[in-house]
């Protein structure tokens, strides 16, 4: 089944999914597979951190790269998932041209993940981050492959 | 295989944040020694197995580059692979590591680079064809 996911959404899913997500600019895009129960999932988050708002985050912690990313690792696991197994892939955290300098929100979106990512003991396995595009993903919950176009 | 490795750098610190990349990273880590300069790095070189060397340079006692230098003027240890991991920004230096062989690295890094370089001069391949 194909799944689309939303800006500060995520989605987990099995064998014969496919999720996709539209429009990552300087948000994250983070897809997570493990290959042998065959399970993963894709969150598109918006902003580095939880703290510059902490309602939003606990009615919808996809928004943030802190409270997202630990979620998406967690719900695969429930659903079979292994997070020693997990192959992690990173897309998105551009910075568009004419954006203040001053926010650089893709750079943080992409710092932020790479401390939890550290805390978590785990690597990225590729990436396709930074420069101005606009990023397609399609993420083949059969293969684990992940296509990335903009 | 597994891989033995050295690491050599006078933080302790920066020796823990190596170790804990290495085994996030996946590789076939064997066992691992710990050295706080060149000195001591050759003296375990000269007691243990080492596949792999991950050195910094500026360190008190013996500085990472006296321990190249000496590494391969040693039949028995001048073929093991190294890694240098420095803030070191010098071009010419840089330079003169590269003619001895050893791979760079800059701090501060990321686990992937590790991990990225190490499989690139040992010669280890992916374990899986990255989308990059
Ligand atoms: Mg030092």
């Amino acid at each position: 089944m194909r799944h689309i996911v939303l800006v500060g959404n995520m989605k987990v899913g099995k064998k014969g999914d496919v999720i996709v997500t539209y429009a990552l600019g300087t948000s994250l895009g983070l897809m997570a597979y493990d290959p042998v129960s065959q399970v993963g999932g894709l969150l598109h988050a918006m902003l580095p951190l939880s703290r510059s708002d902490p309602q939003k985050a606990e009615t919808n912690p996809c928004i943030f790269v802190d409270t997202g990313v630990p979620k998406l690792f967690k719900e695969i696991c429930d659903m079979g998932g292994q997070k020693s197994r997990l192959v992690v892939r990173a897309a998105g955290c551009s910075r568009p041209l004419g954006e203040n300098e001053m926010f650089k929100i893709g750079e943080r979106n992409y710092s932020v993940l790479k401390k939890i990512l550290w805390k978590n003991s785990i690597l990225l396995e590729s990436e396709d981050i930074g420069g101005t595009a606009n990023r397609t993903v399609h993420f083949d919950l059969s293969t684990g492959e992940v296509a990335i176009t903009s | 295989m597994s891989i033995n490795v050295l690491i050599v750098d006078d933080s302790g610190v920066m020796r823990a944040m190596i170790l804990k990349s290495l085994r996030m990273s996946g590789l076939p880590l064997g066992e691992t020694h710990q050295a706080a300069n060149g000195q001591e790095g050759l003296d375990v070189l000269n007691q243990h197995w080492v596949d792999l060397v991950i050195v910094d340079i500026n360190m008190p006692v013996m500085n990472g580059e006296e321990m190249i230098d000496r590494m391969r003027e040693s039949p028995e240890i001048k073929d093991i692979p190294i890694v240098v991991i420095s803030t070191e920004g010098s071009k010419t230096r840089l330079e003169k590591l590269q003619q001895k062989g050893a791979a760079f690295i800059h701090k501060p890094f990321s686990p992937e680079t590790i991990r990225d370089t190490i499989r690139d001069i040992m010669n280890l391949g992916g374990d899986d064809e990255g989308a990059d």
